[in-house]
C-alpha cells in the first residue's frame, strides 16, 4: 500500500536578537522572562519593529539552499489568530512564502517561510516564559513527496545537514519541531503535530502507518484529522476532526509593511553562501579521487568538511586522509557524542598528526591515541605524543621482551596457535599491543612472534 | 477664568494653576481619568533648565494625554474596566519625545472606550461635558483631550485619530486638531484601535501650538516600521497664512451629506481663504458614499485582531466581559467578517475600496493644494439623548474617514458657530505635505 507523507518544519535562526524587537535569543541561559521587553510579551500599544535583518537573510539563505526561487512580489507578513497562553498578543506573525518551488534529494520544497516563536507554556505550573516569544523561525513545507519512515527519516537527516552548513540555526541542535501529513493510498489525509526531533518523527510515522492499515483491515475509514505525537508513549492522539478545524483568521498585518527582497540582495547572499552538501559530495569525488562512502562521511558536517579539505592541502595525500577522517576520527566523534565542531579539532593538527604517523613516529594506534586526547582537551599534537610517550618503539630488544612477557603469560594461546589456530595470533598480537600501549607497529610484533613461536 | 498661556507665567506656577482649575472644575466635565503625580516636580525640573538657559523646544508647555497612549507609570486604560489596572510600564515615542523637549504631561484624558466611537459617551469613567457647548456632546473619540484644551486644563493634548477621533471632537469643542500623515507620527506605544488607520496628533488653542508640538512628535522612528524616513521641515518656522497662487478644492458631495447650516458656515469659512488669496474651485469626490462602509469594515477586522491579547490571562479581564456595548459590537462584526469563508467578500473587498478612495483622493489632490470642506455634517447631539442606532452614529464620521483610508494629513480649525455650537472646518493635503494644510489653517485662524 502506498504511503504520502509531507513535512512542515520549524528551525530556530541564530540570530543575536528576536525577530521583532531587541530582545537577546539566549533564553536557554537566563532566568525565565528575563530576555523580554513590551514587544515580544505584547503590551498594549507596543508594536513590531521593522524586521530583523539577518532572519531575513538567513531565511533567504536557506531557501537558496535547498534550491527555491526567492518571491519577488512585496512579502506580506499575516496575523495567525489562535487562542493560547503561549500567545502574548492573541496571534502570531508569520510571512508569506519567501522561497517556493525548492527541491531536496527529490522532495519538493513547497515553500518556505520566516516566522516568530511562542513563548514557552508549563501546563502543569500554569506559567509562560516569554524568552522565546519573538525568536525567529525559519518554517520549510514539503511536498507529499516521501513514501516510508525510513525515507522520511533520511530527507530529515539531509535536510538538518543543510541548515547546519548555513551557520545560520542553533548549532547545538535540538530546537527542530515538526508537523507531518500522512495517507495511506486511498485515505484521508492526518495531520501529526508535536514532533521534536527525527527519531521522533520517524516513530510517529512507524505508528501511524500501523495504526491506519489496522483501521483499515477492521473496514474503519481513516477520518480527516489533526492528533498528537505523544513521544513518551509512543503514540499519536486525536486531537481535532476537520469539522472542528481552528479558523486562524489571517490578515496582513498593519504594522508591518511587507517584505520586499531585490536581485542584488538575492546577488549577495549567494556570493557569500556556501556550497551544498551534494555538490560538496560529489565535487569531493572528484577532486580528491574519494569513494561515494568516504566523501559523505566527510561531508555530513561542514566543519569536518573543511578541515578535510585543509589536511588535503597541508598533508597532500587525500585518500589517506579520508580513511583516517571516516574511520579513526568519526569513531573517536561518535564515542564522544561530539560533533567536529563542538571537539576542537582541526586540520592543522590531523594534518601533522598524519604526517607524523607517515614517518614512522607513530603507529595508527598511537594516532588515534592523540585524537581522544585532543577531543578532551585540545593541544599541541608533538607535546602530546611525548607527554604520552606515543612514540613508536623500534628498538628490537624492547619488543622482543615483550613478545617474550606475553608468551609466557599466555600459555593457553601459545598452545592453541600451535594445534593449528591461526586467530589465536591476533589474540597474541592484542595482548603486545596492550602492553606497549600501541607504541608497537603491529607488522614487526606479527613477524616478532611469528620468529619465536616457529 | 484665569489667563494662562504657555511661556509667560513661571513653569511651577502655571502647572499648579492647571491642576488647581483641573481639580476644581473637571468633576462636572469628566475631561480627565487621571492626573500626573510627577507633574510638579516635573515643571520645577523643566524651569532650572529654562533658567540655565537648556529648556527644550516645549519648555513650559503642559500636554494631556488620551489615554490610549502610553507614559510610564500612569495608567492607560483606554477608557475601558478591561485595562482599569494597566499602568504604562514603557513609554510611548511621542512621550519620550515631549519630555525630551520638556514638555510636562499633565495626565490622561477620557476618551470613547477604546477610540471605539465619535461622542465621547461610551468610556467606562462616563461622558464627557462639552464646555463650549453646555448640554451637548463634546465629540470624539479623543473627547478628554480636545475638552481639556478647550476648558483650559493645559496648553495642548494628544489625541489619535483612526477616522476623525480627533477632528470630530476639535470642530465640536473651537479648537485647533491635526491628524498627521500616516507615517508621519510614530504609533509605538498607541493601543491600537485599526492600525492601518491611526495617527497620534495634537490638539491646541491655536495653530502655532499644534504645529510645534507636531513638529516635535513627527519623525521617522527606528522601532516603528510604518514610520516614513524623510526628512521634513520645521512646521512652526515656515507657517504663513499667505495663500497667494493657491488653489483650494471644495467638493460638491460634501453638501449632500452636510446639513445647510454647517455648509453656510463652512462657504464663510472659504471666502477667507479666498481673501487670503486663494482660488476656490470645485472637485468631485464621487466615491464618498463608499468610504464609510469600507472605513467600518477595515476597523472591524482589525480591531478583532487587536483586541485578542485581553484574554483574560494578562490584564485582569476578558475583553468581551467587560467592555461596552459599541466595543463589544466591532468585536463580534470583526470575529464573524474575519472568517475563512468571508473574509474574500468583506475584508478584501474593503480593501479594493480603500484603494479607490485613496485614488480619487489624490488624483483630486493633484489639481489643488489642499481639500477644505466640513469636518462633521451634523452639530453635536444633546448629552442624554441616547442614539442607539448605530450607522446613525457612524454617520458623523463620513467626511472625516476618507482621509484616513487615503493616509493624507488634515487638520481642523474653528470658523464659526451655530447657536453657540462650534463649527469646524476640515482641511485636506497631499501626503506629507502638512505645512500647507497648516498654513491654510492659519490663514483661517488670522481672519
Ligand atoms: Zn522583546
Amino acid at each position: 500500500m502506498k504511503v504520502i507523507i509531507g513535512f512542515e518544519i520549524h528551525e530556530q535562526l541564530a540570530t543575536k536578537t528576536k525577530l521583532y524587537c531587541d530582545s537577546p535569543t539566549n533564553y536557554r541561559e537566563v532566568e525565565p522572562n528575563t530576555n523580554v521587553c513590551e514587544v515580544c510579551t505584547g503590551m498594549p500599544g507596543a508594536k513590531p519593529y521593522p524586521m530583523n535583518q539577518d532572519a531575513i537573510d538567513a531565511a533567504i539563505e536557506i531557501a537558496l539552499m535547498l534550491n527555491c526561487e526567492i518571491v519577488r512580489d512585496p512579502i506580506y507578513i499575516q496575523r495567525k489568530h489562535y487562542d493560547y497562553p503561549d500567545l502574548p498578543s492573541g496571534y502570531q506573525r508569520t510571512s508569506l512564502p519567501i522561497g517556493i518551488k525548492g527541491e531536496l534529494n527529490g522532495v519538493g520544497i513547497w515553500e518556505v517561510h520566516l516566522e516568530e516563536d511562542p513563548g514557552k507554556y508549563d501546563p502543569l505550573s500554569g506559567k509562560v516564559d516569554y524568552n522565546r516569544s519573538g525568536v525567529p523561525l525559519v518554517e520549510i513545507v514539503t511536498a507529499p513527496d516521501m513514501h516510508s519512515p525510513e525515507e522520511a527519516r533520511s530527507f530529515l537527516r539531509e535536510l538538518t545537514k543543510v541548515l547546519h552548513y548555513t551557520g545560520k540555526v542553533r548549532p547545538e541542535g535540538g530546537t527542530m519541531r515538526m508537523d507531518t501529513n500522512i495517507s495511506l493510498e486511498g485515505g484521508a489525509r492526518v495531520e501529526i503535530k508535536n514532533i521534536n526531533s527525527v527519531k521522533g518523527a520517524y516513530r510517529a510515522l512507524k505508528f501511524e502507518i500501523a495504526r491506519q492499515k489496522n483501521l483499515r483491515k477492521r473496514g474503519i475509514i481513516v477520518k480527516r484529522e489533526t492528533r498528537a505525537f505523544l513521544e513518551t508513549q509512543m503514540i499519536t492522539r486525536s486531537m481535532r476532526t476537520k469539522e472542528t478545524a481552528e479558523d486562524y483568521r489571517y490578515i496582513p498585518d498593519p504594522d508591518i509593511p511587507p517584505l520586499l527582497i531585490t536581485e542584488e540582495k538575492i546577488k549577495q547572499i549567494k556570493s557569500l553562501m556556501p556550497e551544498a552538501p551534494h555538490l560538496k559530495l560529489s565535487r569531493f569525488m572528484e577532486q580528491y579521487g574519494l569513494s561515494r562512502d568516504d566523501a559523505w562521511a566527510i561531508t555530513s558536517e561542514i566543519d569536518m568538511a573543511d578541515a578535510f579539505e585543509e589536511v588535503a592541502k597541508l598533508y597532500g595525500k587525500p585518500g589517506p586522509a579520508a580513511s583516517f577522517f571516516r574511520h579513526i576520527v568519526k569513531k573517536v566523534l561518535g564515542y564522544n557524542d561530539l560533533s567536529f565542531r563542538e571537539s576542537g579539532l582541526s586540520g592543522k593538527a590531523i594534518a601533522e598528526l598524519l604526517s607524523l604517523r607517515d614517518s614512522g613516529k607513530i603507529t595508527d594506534a598511537g594516532a588515534e591515541q592523540v585524537v581522544r586526547t585532543l577531543v578532551k582537551q585540545p593541544g599541541d599534537v608533538r607535546r602530546i605524543i611525548e607527554k604520552k610517550r606515543l612514540i613508536r618503539i623500534d628498538e628490537d630488544h624492547v619488543l622482543e621482551k615483550a613478545v617474550k612477557e606475553v608468551l609466557e603469560e599466555n600459555p593457553g594461546a601459545v598452545k592453541d596457535y600451535k594445534s593449528g589456530k591461526a586467530e589465536a595470533m591476533n589474540f597474541i598480537i592484542g595482548k603486545v599491543m596492550a602492553k606497549t600501549r600501541g607504541r608497537a607497529d603491529p607488522k614487526v610484533v606479527r613477524k616478532l612472534l611469528i620468529k619465536e613461536l616457529g | 477664568m484665569v489667563e494662562v498661556t504657555a511661556l509667560t507665567d513661571e513653569v511651577q506656577e502655571k502647572v499648579a494653576k492647571y491642576l488647581d482649575r483641573a481639580r476644581r472644575e473637571d468633576g462636572d466635565i469628566n475631561a480627565l481619568i487621571e492626573l500626573n503625580p510627577g507633574a510638579e516636580q516635573a515643571a520645577k525640573e523643566v524651569e532650572k533648565k529654562i533658567d540655565s538657559g537648556k529648556g527644550g523646544r516645549l519648555a513650559g508647555y503642559v500636554v494631556a494625554v488620551k489615554s490610549n497612549i502610553n507614559v510610564m507609570g500612569l495608567r492607560a486604560t483606554c477608557a475601558s474596566k478591561t485595562l482599569e489596572n494597566y499602568v504604562s510600564p514603557y513609554d510611548a515615542t511621542v512621550i519620550q519625545r515631549i519630555k525630551k523637549e520638556d514638555g510636562i504631561i499633565l495626565g490622561m484624558t477620557n476618551m470613547d472606550e477604546f477610540a471605539c466611537g465619535s461622542s465621547g459617551e461610551t468610556s467606562y469613567f462616563g461622558e464627557t461635558q462639552n464646555p463650549r457647548a453646555k448640554g451637548r456632546i463634546p465629540g470624539g473619540s479623543s473627547s478628554g483631550s480636545a475638552v481639556a484644551v478647550a476648558a483650559g486644563f493645559c496648553d495642548v493634548a494628544l489625541g489619535s485619530d483612526t477616522g476623525g477621533s480627533i477632528r470630530n471632537p476639535a470642530s465640536h469643542c473651537g479648537v485647533v486638531g491635526f491628524k498627521p500623515s500616516y507615517g508621519r507620527v510614530s504609533r509605538y506605544g498607541l493601543i491600537d484601535l485599526a492600525m492601518s488607520l491611526e495617527q497620534i496628533g495634537p490638539f491646541a488653542n491655536n495653530v502655532r501650538d499644534a504645529a510645534l508640538l507636531l513638529e516635535v512628535i513627527a519623525g521617522h522612528d527606528p522601532k516603528e516600521g510604518t514610520t516614513i524616513k524623510d526628512q521634513f521641515q520645521g512646521y512652526t518656522d515656515n507657517l504663513s497664512a499667505d495663500l497667494d497662487g493657491w488653489k483650494i478644492g471644495f467638493a460638491r458631495e460634501f453638501e449632500e451629506f452636510t446639513e445647510p447650516a454647517i455648509v453656510r458656515v463652512i462657504k464663510r469659512g472659504l471666502d477667507r481663504l479666498s481673501s487670503n488669496g486663494a482660488e476656490v474651485v470645485e472637485i468631485a469626490l464621487p466615491n464618498l458614499d463608499k468610504a464609510l462602509p469600507t472605513y467600518y469594515l477595515t476597523v472591524f477586522v482589525e480591531f478583532f485582531s487587536a483586541t485578542r491579547k485581553y484574554d483574560g490571562r494578562r490584564y485582569g479581564y476578558k475583553i468581551e466581559d467587560v467592555c461596552g456595548r459599541e466595543v463589544l459590537r466591532r468585536i463580534m462584526l470583526g470575529r464573524y467578517i474575519s472568517q475563512k469563508e468571508y473574509s474574500g467578500r468583506y475584508y478584501k473587498k474593503a480593501l479594493q475600496f480603500r484603494s479607490l478612495i485613496k485614488r480619487e483622493l489624490l488624483h483630486a489632490l493633484e489639481a489643488v493644494d489642499v481639500i477644505a470642506g466640513p469636518t462633521v455634517p451634523k452639530l453635536p447631539h444633546m448629552l442624554g439623548e441616547k442614539i442607539e442606532d448605530p450607522l446613525v452614529m457612524y454617520g458623523y464620521d463620513v467626511l472625516t474617514v476618507p482621509t484616513n483610508l487615503a493616509g493624507i494629513p488634515a487638520g481642523v480649525v474653528n470658523v464659526g458657530r451655530i447657536k453657540g455650537v462650534p463649527v469646524g472646518m476640515q482641511i485636506q493635503g497631499r501626503p506629507l505635505d502638512e505645512q500647507k494644510v497648516l498654513n491654510a489653517m492659519h490663514a483661517l485662524e488670522k481672519d
